[in-house]
């Protein structure tokens, strides 16, 4: 047989006038029939009506098992099983969390810390006291309706936290979708996205611009949480409208700057990188607006940054961004990541300048043994805190793109 | 985030020290409300002593300018280096709000 699962009571109807929940079911515990009478008759007059007996410590472990309690109120002496090894039990095998209310008299002190040892809530001193049973009694449902309450609210966030990333990780396309695009026009691509606190305001897109040309597209929303994941679902929206600028940057950037500057509050922007790569004719074209400088990895080990600057995203609807472009060869990577990379926050002097992001890059490219995300994460976080890898402040997103070597 | 405010000439200077992260949204009011309070024309925000600015924390700088703006009262940056220098470079924003 299962134990049942202990009981939750709610709602306003459930609740007295002063606001405590009467409804609650209590079990009384005592050898002693007169002390039974007692404090079931000390419940009643203050208004708790749903009170089952035991007259030892077996028959309240078997109450326990047939119905659920809000509370217990236990005797330690008893015949047959003792109020520690019936504490130990509802603790223990039960596996409940209700509280446990103890009466023991004046002269037993040292039990008193075998009694909480047990698991007891709460002791009560012999000779029950009306007023203080009550009270007792009062309190440790209330503060348990309320951690429920609080359990219960903390719960529900998190699931919708969690139905809220699985959303915004479908925005992303799958490896499928993207190789589709990126492999006919002579390239791969490798990405990776992991946002702070289950929701994030990172976002990578991969476009076909035309039969050669590809765009790739990273942005990153200012704050996290809630509101920068909403805003990334924005971006995402508008930049899938933006589909006849592809081919260039600098209108596509525009574009996406005044759609941004009429939907953001003033605190909030973007930074972004909008490249489109065009591996036959060995050039990038590209506009940036505040985003981490990419790094050209080059097929003859060398490497050049790309320029990030540019106003952040939806400030100024006016803004310009400038065209910039860059000559690329076969076997030519372009590496471009989010600030959370090269940021260090609890140690800004020691944030990883560009040439260690080039070198941490090419160290990993360098370990065959394991895939570039996790190498190159491996490589810059070795020198951060511990636990920096694990939980990332800032979301963590990059896109590795390889131009195939010529046959 | 703390800050210090001080009067040079016709001029509100704010200073503010340590770091200006997403955690400072609430003490930033009062440097938005000192701001949009003042009497003098010209706010000048010195960062000579912050260490460090994250993307929330550019975005506060938006937010005291504009409200500043809306008021009728210019703001500038000033003391603008190291870490804050290279975060405030990419993002351009003297393009939104000059620098000395």
């Amino acid at each position: 047989m299962t134990a049942p699962r202990d009981r939750m009571t709610t709602g306003a109807a459930a609740a007295g006038l002063d606001g405590h929940d009467l409804t609650a079911r209590i079990l009384v515990v005592d050898d002693l029939r007169s002390s039974r009478l007692l404090i079931g008759s000390v419940l009643m007059t203050a208004g708790y009506c749903d009170i089952v007996y035991a007259e030892d410590g077996a028959e309240a472990v078997l109450r326990l098992r047939e119905q659920a309690f809000d509370m217990v109120i236990l005797d330690i002496v008893m015949p047959r099983m003792d109020g520690f090894e019936v504490c130990r039990r509802i603790r223990g095998e039960l596996q409940l969390d209700i509280p446990i209310l103890i009466q023991t008299g004046v002269t037993e002190a040292d039990r008193r810390v075998q009694a909480f040892d047990a698991g007891a809530s709460d002791i009560v001193s012999k000779p029950i006291n009306a007023g203080e049973l009550v009270s007792r009694v009062r309190l440790h449902l209330d503060r348990r309706r309320l951690i429920r309450r609080l359990e219960a609210y903390r719960q529900r966030m998190q699931d919708e936290l969690e139905a809220a990333q699985d959303m915004q990780m479908s925005l992303l396309a799958s490896d499928a979708d993207v190789s589709g695009i990126v492999v006919p026009r002579g390239a791969s691509v490798e990405t990776f996205y992991q946002p702070s606190n289950t929701l994030g305001g990172d976002l990578w897109q991969i476009f076909p611009v035309d039969e050669t040309r590809f765009a790739v597209f990273m942005v990153d929303l200012s704050g996290h949480g809630v509101s920068a994941a909403i805003n990334a679902f924005r971006v995402h929206m508008l930049a899938g409208g933006l589909g006849a600028l592809r081919a260039d940057p600098s209108a596509w950037m525009e574009a996406l700057n005044r759609g941004l500057a009429e939907i953001l509050p003033v605190e909030h922007f973007a930074a972004a990188f909008y490249g489109v790569i065009d591996p036959a004719a060995g050039r990038i074209d590209y506009a940036a607006a505040g985003w981490p400088e990419p790094v050209l990895l080059q097929a003859d080990g060398g490497w050049q940054a790309l320029d990030g600057s540019g106003l952040i995203l939806g400030c100024s609807s006016a803004a310009c961004y400038e065209a910039r472009s860059l000559t690329v060869a076969p076997g030519d990577r372009l590496f471009v990541y989010s600030d959370a990379l090269c940021e260090d926050f609890d140690r800004p002097h020691r944030s990883l300048p560009t040439a260690g992001v080039a070198a941490a890059a090419t160290a990993a490219l360098a370990d065959d043994s394991r895939d570039f995300a996790g190498a190159v994460l491996d490589q810059v976080f070795a020198d951060r805190g511990a636990g920096a890898r694990g939980g990332f402040r800032d979301d963590m997103t990059f896109v590795l793109v390889t131009l195939e070597e010529t046959a | 985030m703390e800050f210090k405010s001080s009067r040079e000439g016709d001029d509100l200077v704010i200073a503010l020290a340590g770091t200006l992260t997403f955690d400072d949204h609430e003490n930033f009011r009062a440097v938005v409300t000192l701001i949009t309070d003042t009497d003098t024309g010209m706010v000048v925000l010195d960062l000579s002593a912050l260490t460090m600015i994250d993307s929330a924390g550019i975005g506060m700088l938006l937010l005291a300018n504009d409200r500043g703006a809306k008021q009728g009262k210019a703001m500038r940056l000033r003391g603008v280096t190291g870490h804050v220098a290279k975060v405030v470079e990419l993002s351009k924003i003297e393009q939104l709000i000059p620098i000395d």
